[in-house]
């Protein structure tokens, strides 16, 4: 089937099997790797993206439920040269270390911080990151870069 | 020094800006020309003899190309898998391993092993095939249980009592004579749990064969490429050494579980030659828990001597180890010379007798998974002396700071094998207490007695033993390879420097280390400096990442090349200064002379280097590129403090980490941003094993956590704030001074969590992991 | 896995019995059951489609009559095999008394499973096969109550 789906801001027509799942399209139609498989339970959210503004696994959705929809990648969220400020702060904060939970752990963040209405506390973050699975950083840091992006964002 | 990059600078890392960007080049993001894929097909029973394998409806599967058995492997001269590792038993006799075959070919021996795979032109015909094979098994009585292996049916031909060695170390009779005269002995049943490792990127290969060179390239998830490399040449036989290159790219962490040769990468690359196109291999996480090596799993009866005011007098260790079905790549020294040697810990114990007996069961291999042998050999030590702290009634930080290994007492050699050259265990005790503040406890104990809950504390005092290793010494012990590391700087005419390393990166940040080291020690800026690292053919060869070894057995060898460098630098400005070279300085990036006042910086050097107009060349090569070997003399011996305190619902039997505090002692740092992170995730995966993951296996060899519904990773929400220190005693023997930290979180920390809950518990044991379920039915037994 | 449960049959020892090896019988009560052929009188082939979980798998096996006692007890071997995912097998051990106001029927199961859905689905196995074994006996008895 055809799917025609709007991918970092430019939009894409691509043909899908009917059990493809959105994360294949990313990774192997698109070529935006930066969308990690971690699992085949939809447990790790390393494929974590946003779908019109939420985030999503993308290893859970069928491409073709995606038909339509905005999508954005871990590719997509810097503005040019401008990194995202969640994207500084787990720089700034070494909240990554071997980096393959850390495109899921950003646009589970970005969601994070952006639906909540009041600034989130530590705990509300450890909560908020409980779909994402990191093996290297024991989420220590990962809290901190959070909480610190959040006063930038 | 630059203050934001120099050496001890916690420099941002270099490798951070591709991962934050998705830009990472892992595996399975590698995709090439005519690229088909590859499903393997898995043993479902635990213990079977395999009658027959029916390919022929797999063949007529649409896109499928070939399916291959462990027949054709073993046909066409490919080898076993073997173990690295030599360990000899008490009676002097070898280990014994049984034949291995990649794709199994007789029998299988664990649920999940591999007997056949599919290679097909899309991942799904791929998958439709390996569906579509089938094999009549006859199935045999499958042996699970590490406690009763040896008394349960026997496995495999050539392996009597499923037992591949009886290991011992240390004096029997000096240890029984210290318990004949011991005031008081503690002893404990320890079961160390099963663990599986799960990094959180799968395994994966991507293997290819070019006809026209006649070689082969395998990009895969390995933490030591050249080792891949050798084993997959000598041993396996896939391919002539010189015509293989192995890559690993980016890799999403390894814990171990990647230092081994598998199955996987083994078939795609002979298989790549086969069919003559690329093939693709990437685990889905159910086929990581059932194939990756797995970690842990002793069951150990320890005892501890001691004089009635708290003196250890003899220790006592006999461990049952699981060694799974097979001998993984090292697992036979991971609980040997990786645990028995520890035993002393921080401690001056002056008799200990460890003995090991490694079994065979019908279960996914067991290999080192971080930390291998040493936090088990910790958790050991540390749950007997608080175990004898509380049974003494002594405080169980007075009964272990009376028998630290005193300061002066360095180098100490220990009752078993091992020489630490230094190290000051009072002093992290010391801040550990502070930071975690002690002094407040009973007042905080007090506070949550009031709101109902019970609130424990536990110590734990690691040591480990590591950067490894001595290649002769261990070469000695039965090791297959020595463990050096390799180096070049090879400077560019500008002045920048490109540095390839035999180490690998999976997480560790050493393209931002390595080059701190390089920039400090060269006085260049840090950007120019690029580090390259994980591909057999740009570096030399080298034994890659684990056992805490790349700072300080990799970083060394870069220091020695440095030297090099520097050396011939100066030999170079001697003669732009017309002088000798042991009159030119080299400092801050500038070599100078006292004979002039024109210092020349390091760009000027290099690129005199390139352009050799000033220099006599049948003295002096032209160029600027070193290479070296750093061989360490001895381990290095990091150690540290933890204190854990937990807060526990007696009513649902949950535990809280209320605070956890670690000082470690790493000698010099690098970079100590990075190496907090690395004590951080060591933490979080020793609360793991204290607190959450267990590796289940059901009587008929079924793996029970089988997906991360039943295999409780720790999540955000379970771990705590962690309160990090350090202090330092420089080791002694490598040029850094440095130790490594890689491990030592998961190392120190299972011991402090379990006697801080035992403590809350008023009971003398829990076993790991310490579950809601288990604690609540401990609380209800009262025991 | 281990099960027992017990049934009054408002029927005849010899009722019960017969409609033990009656595979027509057999068929309607095991959930999910397409086929059921007769290889002889104490082993039959049937073909059964279990939902697990969110894992809907189709089942081969063997039924076997075992240790026929007539008309007090018998055990029922399975033997099935899901391809991808996985297998499994079992006994029921079923004694019929007689009482005055029917058949008591007993049964105790045991089984065990592999493959696929031992590893994924092991938490949602032990409450399935506990199910299935209460609902063929449940349909069993029923027939005379209807
Ligand atoms: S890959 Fe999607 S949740 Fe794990
Ligand atoms: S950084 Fe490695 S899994 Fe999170």
């Amino acid at each position: 089937m055809k799917i025609n789906i709007t991918v970092n801001g430019a939009e894409q027509a691509v043909d899908v099997a009917d059990n493809a799942l959105l994360s294949d399209v990313l990774r192997d139609a698109l070529g935006l790797t930066g969308t990690h498989i971690g699992c085949d339970t939809s447990q790790c959210g390393a494929c974590t993206v946003h779908l019109d503004g939420r985030s999503v696994k993308s290893c859970t959705i069928l491409a073709g439920q995606a038909d339509g929809g905005e999508v954005t990648t871990i590719e997509g969220i810097a503005n040019g040269e401008e990194l995202h400020p969640m994207q500084v702060a787990f720089r700034a904060n070494h909240a990554l270390q071997c980096g393959f939970c850390t495109p899921g752990m950003i646009m589970s963040a970005i969601d994070l911080v952006a639906s909540s209405d009041e600034p989130l506390n530590a705990e509300q973050v450890r909560e908020g990151l409980e779909g994402n699975i990191c093996r290297c950083t024991g989420y220590h840091n990962i809290v901190k870069a959070v909480l610190d992006a959040q006063a930038n964002m | 020094m630059n203050a934001e990059t120099g050496i001890g600078a916690s420099a941002l890392r270099k490798e951070d800006a591709r991962f934050i960007t998705g830009k990472g080049q892992y595996t399975d993001d590698i995709n090439v020309f005519g690229q088909t894929f590859c499903v393997f097909v898995r043993s479902p029973h635990a213990r079977a003899k395999i009658k027959s394998i029916d390919t022929a409806s797999a063949m007529a599967v649409a896109g499928v190309i070939r399916v291959f058995t462990g027949d054709e492997l073993t046909a066409d001269g490919i080898g076993d898998l073997p173990c690295g590792w030599v360990v000899t038993s008490k009676d002097g006799n070898p280990m014994v391993a049984p034949a291995h075959p990649p794709i199994a070919t007789e029998f299988v021996n664990y649920v999940g092993e591999p007997y056949a795979f599919v290679v097909a032109e899309t991942l799904q015909a791929a998958r439709d095939g390996a569906e579509a094979v089938s094999a009549d098994f006859e199935v045999l009585e499958a042996v699970v249980d590490t406690g009763t292996a040896t008394s349960s049916a026997q496995i495999h031909e050539n392996v009597a009592n499923n037992q591949a060695y009886d290991w011992e170390l240390g004096d029997k009779d000096a240890t029984d004579a210290a318990f004949a005269q011991a005031d008081h002995v503690t002893s404990l049943d320890i079961v160390n749990n099963r663990l599986i490792p799960n990094a959180i990127e799968p395994r994966a290969a991507l293997g290819s064969y070019d006809a026209a060179s006649q070689t082969y390239t395998l990009y895969t998830t390995s933490q030591n490429p050249h080792v891949e490399r050798v084993v997959l040449a000598l041993f396996v036989q896939v391919a002539p050494e010189a015509n293989l290159r192995v890559i690993s790219p980016d890799v999403g962490g390894g814990f171990g579980s990647k230092i081994f040769v598998y199955a996987e990468e083994t078939a795609v690359i002979w298989a790549s030659a086969k069919i003559g196109r690329p093939i693709k291999w990437r685990a889905d996480r159910s086929e990581s828990f059932l194939s990756d090596a797995h970690g842990r799993d002793h069951v150990t009866k320890a005892e501890l001597a001691l004089s009635s005011s708290g003196e250890m007098l003899g220790l006592r260790v006999k461990t049952i180890a699981n060694m799974g079905a097979y001998l993984s790549t090292f697992s036979s020294s991971v609980p040997t010379y990786l645990y028995g040697t520890l035993m002393a810990g921080q401690y001056k114990t002056p008799a200990i007798y460890v003995e090991t007996q490694a079994v065979f069961t019908n279960t996914a291999p067991v290999d080192a998974y971080r930390g291998a042998g040493r936090p088990e050999a910790t958790y050991v030590v540390e749950r007997l002396v608080e175990t004898a702290a509380r049974e003494l009634g002594m405080d169980p930080v007075e009964l272990r700071r009376i028998n630290f290994i005193p300061t002066d007492a360095f180098p100490y050699q220990t009752p078993v094998a091992l020489q630490y050259d230094t190290g000051n265990y009072a002093a992290s005790m010391a801040k550990a207490l502070e930071l975690a503040d002690s002094d407040g406890y009973m007042a905080r104990k007090a506070a949550s007695e009031a709101a109902g809950k019970l609130r424990g504390r536990g110590y734990s005092c690691y040591i480990e033993a590591c950067g490894l290793a001595p290649s002769q010494l261990v070469l000695q012990l039965g090791a297959g390879v020595g463990l050096f590391e390799s180096a070049e700087v090879r400077v560019d005419v500008s002045g920048s420097v490109t540095v390839m390393t035999g180490s690998h990166s999976h997480g560790q940040g050493h393209e931002t280390t390595f080059a701190q080291l390089v920039s400090d020690r060269l006085g260049i800026p840090f950007d120019s400096v690029n580090v390259i690292h994980g591909d057999t053919g740009r570096s030399d060869y080298g034994l890659g990442t684990y056992g805490s070894r790349s700072i300080a057995v990799g970083g060394s060898a870069i220091d020695k090349a440095l030297d090099k460098i520097i050396a011939k630098g100066k030999k170079i400005a001697a003669h732009m200064f017309e002088t000798t070279d042991d009159q030119v300085d080299f400092a801050d990036g500038q070599f100078s002379y006292a004979g002039s006042n024109e210092p020349k910086p390091f760009a000027e050097i290099a690129g005199a280097a390139y352009i050799p107009a000033v220099y006599p060349l049948d003295e002096l090569e032209p160029g600027l590129s070193e290479k070296a070997f750093y061989d360490p003399s001895n381990f290095t011996y990091p150690a540290g403090s933890y204190v854990c305190e937990v807060e526990i619902d007696p009513t649902t039997g949950e535990t809280d980490i209320a605070k956890f505090v670690a000082v470690d002692d790493f000698g010099n740092v690098i970079n100590p941003m990075i190496v907090e992170g690395q004590v951080h995730g060591g933490i979080a995966q020793g609360i793991g094993q204290a607190l959450l993951e267990h590796g289940i296996y059901d009587s008929s060899g079924n793996l029970a956590t089988g997906s991360y519904m039943d295999y409780a990773m720790p999540r955000a929400d379970d771990l705590p704030d962690f309160q990090v220190d350090m202090t330092s005693t420089p080791c002694t023997h490598n040029p850094l001074g440095v130790k490594g930290c890689g491990e030592a979180g998961a190392i120190g920390s299972p011991a402090a969590v379990m006697n801080a809950i035992t403590d809350a518990l008023g009971v003398k044991d829990v076993s790991m992991p310490a579950t809601p379920q288990t604690v609540w039915q401990t609380i209800q037994q009262g025991t | 896995m281990e099960e027992h449960g017990e049934f009054l049959i408002p029927a005849s020892r010899n009722e019960v019995w017969r409609a033990l090896q009656d595979p027509l019988v057999l068929k309607q009560c095991i959930d999910g059951c397409e086929q059921m052929t007769v290889i002889n009188a104490d082993e039959f082939e049937c073909a059964v489609t279990v939902k697990i979980g969110p894992v809907k798998a189709r089942f081969n096996g063997t039924i076997s009559i075992l240790e026929a006692v007539q008309p007090e007890s018998y055990t029922l071997k399975v033997a099935a095999e899901g391809g991808a995912a996985g297998f499994g097998q079992g006994q029921a051990h079923v004694q019929l008394h007689e009482t005055n106001e029917g058949t008591r029927l007993t049964y105790a199961v045991e089984g065990s499973i592999g493959g696929k859905l031992a590893q994924i689905g092991s938490r949602l196995i032990q409450s399935f096969s506990r199910k299935m074994a209460r609902s063929f006996f449940e349909s069993f008895s029923k027939q005379w109550v209807a």
